[in-house]
């Protein structure tokens, strides 16, 4: 009897200590399933001084489908492109995972996204009523344009400026490091002021096109839209991405995004081109041009 | 010795051939705008659109019946007018101006202002500054 | 007597070792030497503007490639009247072009170069682009259709965008090598990293990002509205050379062939507020031989900018010119038969 017992309390014990050993370590003693950043990497140092941050960058994200969570969708016609322009899955990339809009301003998000796939200029006063500005290949405004799905590149020189060209409609921004007034004029890509806090890259953005949007879920912003981005470079091939956003036409608090930005490290990689004007054209201007059967 | 007469011919030919260059041709205003259809009117500048390629100027026109129409005066980039200093608020809301120019081909309420005159007699963007147009009084 | 032959001579001799050591006048001081960055490539960042009323072409009776001073004021004074916007003569067609008056110009568009030359090109010697070369028959069935489009689009009448210029379209401006001057917005951004140097024109917002370490162009297969672009140093000259047109027409300066075109462009920072641009274009299929232009480019006032020029986003004249157009053959004109304008300034 007492064998008995004692081979039930091994085995037991011996299931407890398989238990135990399948449960996740605590504290320090947990081993790392995946790879993190070095706390005490240093950035290489460019001919400023500071981090180098040359080099071509883009985002693994799919914030541009939808800034917050987001289950995989499909395309705008899926019973003409099946799976081909469908949307993929992702998870928010906004810290608290919501934006904090107010109430009353979701009513445009809601119809911003209903809306995203229509066109009408036949008004100039109404132009940019209608349509995620994206899909008429318009300049996509900060941050959105750091999270589209593809490569923009860094040149940092010596010169007070700062450039970063995006592959996106050939879209670019000049990152000034001597401007300390306000915007002379909005610009679609808005006016952005970069100084160095430590060896972070701090980039003030003002002066935006109220026009953008911040995704294709028709998330969006008022003329008083500002943006404090941070560049922090966390390994050689890796900076991170912080965002602060903030306009109180449309949102009860700033709020921010963040994310990695990942070198491409393809030989000889460059930007290409993508220059999508031609592609909006018959969208845009299709319903105005000279109807076919007409005499001439 | 050779004139400085043949010089100032020949060159105004050429010049006319060097402007006709197809690619790098910025539209003409005659494409858009209708020489038959001269405009003149007084109004009140409403907003001024900071916009690529070309900036508009929104005027308030009252009519001899009282009702008020909008018209669109078409102008230049803006990319040039910050070079000259002007800023988003040179063109005060509430400037009374009269427009001088030619309607758009399609009949619609726009225009292009040949000349943009205050009241007084000064004129606002013609050729170079130092008409002492508003915006010159900052 | 002998001691003023021997002060005589005195004076001589110290005139004439004042000028063999002082530049004579007209000769350049010492030869500027252009600072570097700190990875050692010229330094050619910052932003240059190219306006001049300078002529690509030199006006066929001028014999002379380099006027003297009383000429060049002459010259730059008729260039100035003839290219003016502000004058009200010529009737009502003239005058609805002209309402895009001087106001809205680049006023250095009407200085010539500070080098006096009478034409942008300098080579051939006759300062004029060489004849062209008939266009094969399906190009020319191309361009013929072009400009089709191009003289509706003029008369008001276009059919259809495509009627329009790829400026007016906002696909491409003044980024199309090689940069000529223009009326406006003639200011180009240029920025530098080890490896790279990159200009950006203001119009239309792009950057040419040009890799000086080496690697070879794009495979022939991929092809881009501004090409290709590859760059090295040549002592202080930066030497540019471009490829992978698009096959697109009416992209290249004067309908160039984009098969067999070729341009090479040099940068030389030549004064601390002065680049040398120079091109050279070539293509057997439109030219019968090469030339060369050069243009100055000059550093702007730091206090000014380049600032975005967004031509898509907000091109309501597309518009414009469609809607004006149906409107205007309900009414039943056509291309043929416009109503004239009056005529002797008739308002």
């Amino acid at each position: 009897m007492q064998v008995r017992r004692t081979i039930a309390f091994a085995g037991v014990a011996g299931v407890m200590a398989l238990i135990w050993l399948a449960m996740p370590l605590s504290g320090q003693q947990r081993p790392s399933a995946t790879p993190q950043f070095a706390s005490t990497f240093r950035a290489q140092r460019a001919a400023d001084g500071h981090p180098d941050l040359n080099g071509i960058w883009q985002a693994m994200v799919t914030a541009n489908w939808d800034l917050q969570d987001h289950d995989a969708q499909p395309g705008p016609h899926p019973e003409l492109s099946g799976a081909y322009a469908s949307g993929p899955a992702g998870q928010s990339i906004v810290e608290g995972g919501e934006i904090p809009y107010k109430p009353q301003a979701l009513a445009k998000k809601k119809s911003n996204f209903e809306n995203r796939l229509r066109v009408d200029v036949s008004n100039d006063k109404t132009w940019h009523d209608l349509g995620d500005p994206e899909m008429k290949c318009y300049m996509p405004g900060v941050p959105r344009a750091n999270y589209m799905p593809f490569p923009f590149q860094i040149v940092q020189g010596t010169s007070p400026y700062i450039l970063f060209a995006y592959e996106f409609t050939s879209a670019t921004r000049i990152v000034r490091m001597d401007w300390k007034q306000d915007a002379p004029t909005d610009s679609w890509m808005g006016w952005s002021r970069g100084r160095w806090e430590g060896d972070t890259l701090v980039v003030d953005v003002t002066g935006q096109r109220e026009e953008t949007w911040f995704d294709r879920a028709g998330d969006y912003h008022s003329d008083a839209l500002h943006v404090v981005e941070r560049y922090t470079a966390a390994s050689p091939f890796h900076i991170l991405y912080e965002a602060t956003i903030e306009d109180p036409n449309v949102f009860t608090r700033p709020w921010k995004i963040s994310f990695p930005l990942y070198r491409r490290m393809e030989k000889n990689v460059q930007l290409l081109e993508f220059k999508c004007v031609p592609f909006t054209e018959q969208l845009l201007f299709g319903k105005f041009i000279k109807p076919r059967d007409s005499a001439r | 010795m050779r004139t400085i007469q043949s010089l100032v011919v020949v060159s105004v030919a050429l010049i006319v051939l060097a402007l006709a260059a197809p690619a790098r041709a910025h539209h003409a205003f005659n494409a858009e705008f209708d020489a038959n259809k001269p405009i003149k009117f007084k109004g009140v500048v409403t907003k001024m659109l900071w916009v690529n390629p070309h900036a508009w100027i929104y005027v308030d026109v009252k009519k001899p019946d009282g009702t008020v129409e909008e018209w669109m005066i078409e102008t230049g980039t803006p990319n040039t007018l910050l070079r000259r200093g002007l800023t988003k608020e040179s063109l005060q809301k509430g400037t009374e101006i009269v427009v001088d120019g030619y309607q758009s081909k399609d009949g619609s309420r726009r225009a292009n202002g040949r000349d943009l005159t205050l009241p007084n007699g000064q004129t606002l963007f013609l050729g170079s500054s130092g008409t002492g147009a508003p915006y010159e009084k900052k | 007597m002998r001691n003023r032959v021997r002060s005589s001579i005195a004076v001589l001799a110290a005139v004439l070792a004042v000028g063999l050591f002082v530049p004579a006048a007209g000769q350049a001081p010492k030869k500027y030497v252009a600072p570097k960055t700190p990875w050692g490539d010229p330094d050619l960042q910052g932003v240059w503007n190219d306006a001049t009323s300078t002529p690509l072409q030199r006006p066929s009776n001028v014999g002379t490639g380099v006027l003297n001073d009383e000429e060049a004021e002459e010259f730059q004074k008729s260039l100035a009247h003839d290219l003016s916007r502000d004058r009200r003569d010529g009737g009502n067609a003239a005058d609805v072009n002209r309402a895009y008056n001087e106001h809205w110009m680049d006023a250095r568009r009407l200085k010539i170069t500070a080098d006096k030359r009478t034409s942008l090109i300098v080579d051939p010697a006759d300062g004029r682009i060489p004849p062209l070369v008939q266009a094969s028959p399906e190009r020319q069935k191309i361009q013929a259709a072009r400009a089709a489009g191009a003289q509706r689009f003029a008369a008001g009448l276009p059919d259809h965008y495509t009627d329009m210029s790829w400026p007016v379209r906002c696909v491409v401006r003044t980024d199309v090598p090689p940069y000529l001057p223009t009326i406006y917005n003639n200011d180009f951004q240029i920025f530098q990293s080890p490896g790279y140097v990159a200009i950006g024109p203001e119009m239309i917002h792009s950057a040419r990002i040009i890799p000086v370490d080496g690697r070879p162009h794009l495979n022939k297969g991929l092809r881009q509205w501004l090409g290709d672009t590859r760059g090295h140093w040549e002592g202080s000259t930066l030497v540019v050379e471009t490829t992978n047109f698009r096959a697109d027409e009416g992209v290249l300066f004067q309908n160039a062939n984009p098969a067999t075109f070729t341009i090479t462009e040099r940068f030389t920072r030549v004064a601390a507020d002065s680049i040398n641009y120079e091109f050279t274009v070539a293509d057997p299929s439109t030219w019968t031989k090469p030339w060369t232009a050069l243009i100055p480019w000059t550093k702007i006032d730091p206090a000014e900018q380049m600032y975005e020029y967004a031509c898509h986003e907000d091109n309501f004249d597309i518009v414009h010119f469609l809607t004006g157009a149906r409107l205007r053959e309900k009414n039943g004109e056509t291309v043929g038969q416009q109503r004239p304008a009056p005529a002797g300034g008739e308002r």
